[in-house]
């Protein structure tokens, strides 16, 4: 098979790129080693869009945060992902620190940046520490979700004419008279432009394309996720004042009405552990901005890997190899500048500068939780197995997981479909629901309940049957 | 209004609580809706195959689903509206929302009984570190896939916490080819029953280790380990931290009363159940509670005995037959972790039953119930558990103020 472009790694990044050449008019594939999309660093951040204030100005994060931020504003109400501008507070003690975080915004093209004291910043978060004194307000700000704008990004990219290959890793890259010979065990293709987007393990595909390696660092991050059912905190991010390593242990509202509490920046290895001095840690600096944070509503403790290559993103051309992009090193604002790196990888740097074609429109999820009593009995006259609920936290029908089930990227494992409705997502974690959804994939994949995987190959949950006899 | 969607009461859940409150609800002449999320009556029980329910209320051993079918019965024989595979969604004062395959639509009621039981705690509800592979388990999660679905989830687990559901579990596990390496408790003694540590540990050489934790568990896609440690209080001794492959890790580190639905409910701190009184009803006037959402109960029987204290306290709220006069309040003393309920009143005639647990294990004690000054109830005890509920019945004469339930020595 030919194609135009492969694209190695369905991050956001990736499945920007795969939507951005969609649109463009080009055959494209994306080349994913795990079940689905958004498996990485896509599945586990703060997916905060943020701002832009905080980039050194002149670096690639800020023009492609800036950028980024508006054009992810657009992108997803046109793929109906949940977002939401909320705004962003950044807030401490130390006025010049703000005023330089202002300054800096301003000289980033920030729009809707204003210093507030402490009065006005009580009138947006009441429960503030008493210690704060001064803050950073960022209209711009949101908050979405990451990996449901990964997997729409994907969909309408497959919708529209892309392909997706999941559980495959390139083993051997050959130069050749259309391009590249791509080869997997279960997979042989050409294409034209391969692009490096494979996050944490750029260093192992470059190695396999023969491109620049580049020298990279991890930061694990880890999380509270706290109950949709405490007293809400705030209806927006809250910062401290950044260190030189990350933003901080922030605070923010979830699109989902959960709360997240995170991240810390620990120098680590490319694996997603959380520990108990990382979490402790976060108990410690998340009181300095509000006191009483119910620890004790956690539902979830997660954590994700930052893919560091010094101090900026690398978006260039591979020199080593023609045609070849490479894309590394992007970490935070990695989410927020997706869809930037996207558009300059396609246009700038491929040099597609046709307009964009106009795509078939992604059909949402539908989502019970959200409707009201009379959608959702018109839906349930429609299809009763929307009045079939599987999840009890967070309201999740029989007919939403069929209907993830059959969506354009066909996921089947547990955590997928828990990504696409949230079954599983609430406080009791699945206690309740997982043999259920393992029941309802396994019948509607037709596949036996021992070859359901929780994500990616091999995570099979049940290893035998009993037997009948006893 | 549907005339058809108005009852006297209406009980959420039909597990052993359900049923009883609901059969009680119905035998004083209430009109009673009864409603269930699943496809059959009978809640927890369902899953619980092994022996050991019903031996105070039935004086029989009974497996879960045949103490379970006796209420099944005694119910087909009342004209209680049963709802099967209903959620109910929220509970707004006293209407109820509920879906079903039929459509969503709200049940108007004048009295509620919650009868909806308690979920599981997670890894997160105890922080537990590490890596998040597949493998990782609440008892009650295994439970469901080897009983309900007849899947294995593991061939060499090891148990975290020493509740019920993990000792039925080990023993469980075991008989079906499985190998349990060892049960781990944070606490000097185990929550559990002790006949469950005798039948379920001791008679399958299975290790219970007190006083020792999982530190952190490993492995990427499967689990293939979990650090083990022994503990100073809570906190591990870090020096002891010992490496135990497994495949499969269970936890049973405790059970929360499933509340969640109810808004501005005025809950216990210490059972995460409702306050309630001497009626099983809730801070707010004409909900009541049962069961395991109330409190969470080791032996069905008490949940058969509270259910319908609270099914035919619904009932008389319902029917404007309930009195509420010289309210006293019931007290947790010396050496008793909580008592439910909270507080009764003289003006009613019933016996005050008090359900409590104890701080900790206490042998050749009394247990005591003062009314002021005066010990109006005292019991020898040989032996107690903490793990193991209390129950005692004071007679209404005896009472003219608050009570304290206490332990005290000779
Ligand atoms: C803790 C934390 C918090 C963050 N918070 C924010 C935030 O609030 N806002 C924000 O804008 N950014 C945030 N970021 C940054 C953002 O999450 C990342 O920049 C972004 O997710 C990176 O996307 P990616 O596509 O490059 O990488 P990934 O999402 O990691 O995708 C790489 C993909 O490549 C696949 N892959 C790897 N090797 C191969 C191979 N050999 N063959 C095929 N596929 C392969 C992987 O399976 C994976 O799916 C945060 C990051 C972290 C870690
Ligand atoms: C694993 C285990 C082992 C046990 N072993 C023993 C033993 O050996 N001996 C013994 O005497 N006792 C034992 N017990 C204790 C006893 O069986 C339980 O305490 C008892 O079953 C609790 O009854 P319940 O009705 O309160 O709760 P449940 O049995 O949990 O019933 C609650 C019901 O409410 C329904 N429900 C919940 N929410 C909703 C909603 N929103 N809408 C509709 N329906 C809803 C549920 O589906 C369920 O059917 C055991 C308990 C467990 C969990």
């Amino acid at each position: 098979m030919n194609y135009d472009v492969a694209i190695i790694g369905g991050g956001i990044v990736g499945c920007a790129i795969l939507n951005k050449l969609t649109r463009k008019n080009l055959k494209v594939v994306l080349i994913e080693k795990g079940n689905d999309v958004a498996v990485g660093a896509s599945k586990a951040n703060s997916s905060i869009i943020h701002a832009g204030f905080d980039c050194k100005p002149n670096t690639l994060k800020a023009k492609f945060n800036v950028r980024g931020n508006e054009l992810t504003f657009k992108l997803a109400k046109e793929l109906s992902v949940p977002i939401k501008q909320c705004g962003a507070l950044v807030v401490g003690n130390d006025l010049n620190m703000v005023n330089e975080l202002f300054n800096r915004g301003k000289a980033n093209g920030v729009k809707g940046l204003h210093i507030l004291n402490r009065e006005q910043l009580l009138t947006k978060v009441p429960k503030l520490n008493e210690n704060i004194t001064c803050g950073l307000f960022a209209e711009t700000s949101g908050i979405t979700s990451a990996y449901l704008l990964t997997i729409a990004l994907a969909e309408e990219a497959v919708i529209n004419g892309a392909e997706v290959k999941f559980n495959t890793k390139i083993k051997k890259c050959v130069k050749n008279d259309f391009g590249y010979n791509l080869i997997a065990d279960n997979l042989n293709i050409n294409a034209k432009y391969v692009i490096n987007s494979a996050g944490a393990s750029y260093n192992e595909v470059a190695k396999i394309l023969g491109t620049e390696q580049h020298e990279i660092e991890f930061r694990r991050g880890e999380y509270f996720l706290l109950d949709s059912n405490i007293e809400p905190l705030t209806n927006l991010t809250i910062f401290p004042l950044p260190s030189k390593f990350s933003k901080g242990v922030l605070i923010t509202p979830t699109v989902h009405g959960q709360t997240i509490v995170g991240p810390t920046s620990y120098e680590s290895d490319n694996t997603t552990i959380t520990t108990v001095d990382g979490l402790n840690e976060i108990k410690e600096k998340a009181v300095n901005i509000i006191k009483d944070i119910p620890f004790n509503k956690n539902i979830r403790n997660f954590s994700g890997v930052r893919t560091i290559c010094g101090d900026d993103f690398i978006v260039e051309k591979s020199t080593k190899k023609q045609n070849i992009i490479n894309l590394a090193g992007i970490c935070s604002p990695g989410l927020t500048a997706a869809p930037a790196i996207a558009e300059y990888v396609a246009e700038n740097l491929l040099g597609f500068n046709n307009a964009d074609k106009k795509m078939k429109k992604r059909v949402p999820y539908t989502c019970l939780h959200d409707l009201n009593e009379a959608e959702r009995n018109k839906l349930i006259k429609r299809n009763p197995d929307y009045g079939k609920i599987i999840c009890k936290c967070e309201c999740v029908s029989l007919g939403e997981i069929k209907e993830a089930l059959n969506s354009p990227l066909k996921p089947n494992s547990v955590d997928a479909i828990k990504r696409r409705v949230r079954a599983g997502m609430g406080r009791c974690q699945g206690g309740f629901c997982l043999t259920k959804v393992i029941k309802t994939i396994s019948e509607n994949l037709n596949i036996s309940e021992d070859e359901v995987v929780k994500e990616n190959k091999g995570s099979n949950f049940y290893v035998s049957n009993i037997n009948p006899k006893k | 209004m549907n005339k058809n969607l108005m009852y006297d009461v209406v009980v959420i859940g039909g597990g052993p609580a359900g049923m009883a409150a609901a059969i009680e609800s119905y035998n004083q002449g209430a009109k009673t809706l009864l409603i269930e999320r699943n496809e059959k009556l009978g809640g927890i029980l369902n899953q619980c195959i092994h022996n050991g329910f019903g031996l105070q209320y039935f004086n029989e051993e009974l497996t879960g689903p045949e103490y379970a079918l006796r209420f099944v019965e005694l119910l087909s024989k009342t004209k209680v509206d049963v709802l099967l595979n209903t959620f109910v969604i929220d509970i707004n004062g006293l209407n109820v929302t509920i879906i079903n395959e039929k459509g969503q639509t709200v049940v108007q009621a004048k009295a509620i009984v919650l009868a909806m039981g308690c979920r599981e705690k997670t890894p997160a509800g105890i922080m537990l570190t590490g890596s998040r592979p597949v493998g990782v388990y609440t008892a009650g999660q295994v439970q469901k896939m080897v009983n309900i679905h007849g899947k294995l989830p593991g061939k060499n687990c090891v148990i975290l916490g020493s509740g019920d559901i993990g000792l039925i579990m080990a023993r469980r596990l075991t008989y079906e080819g499985a190998k349990v390496l060892e049960v781990l408790e944070i606490m000097p003694e185990s929550g559990g029953l002790k006949r469950n540590i005798v039948q379920c540990l001791n008679d399958n050489n299975i290790p219970l280790k007190l006083k020792h934790t999982v530190t952190r568990v490993v492995g990427n896609t499967r689990i293939e380990g979990v650090y083990v440690a022994e503990v100073d209080g809570f906190t591990p001794k870090l020096e002891t931290e010992k490496f135990v492959k497994c495949d499969c890790l269970i936890l049973s580190v405790g059970l929360i009363p499933e509340v969640d639905l109810v808004k501005n409910l005025k809950l216990n701190p210490k059972t995460g159940g409702a306050d309630v009184n001497e009626f099983r009803e809730t801070n707010i006037s004409g909900i009541f509670s049962c069961g395991n959402v109330l409190h969470v109960h080791d032996l069905v029987d008490n949940v058969t005995y509270e259910s319908k204290l609270a099914g035919t306290n619904a009932a008389k709220y319902a029917l404007g037959k309930l009195t509420h006069k010289k309210p006293f309040n019931v007290v947790a003393g010396n050496g008793i972790r909580y008592v439910s309920p909270s507080f009764g009143y003289m003006s009613e005639k019933e016996d005050l039953m008090i359900y409590f647990r104890l701080s900790s294990r206490i042998t050749k004690s009394y247990i005591c119930v003062k009314c002021g000054e005066n010990e109006i109830y005292s019991k020898f005890v040989l032996a107690a558990n903490a793990g193991e509920m209390q129950k005692i019945q004071i007679e209404k004469s005896k009472i003219n103020g608050d009570l304290t339930v206490l332990v005290r020595g000779q």
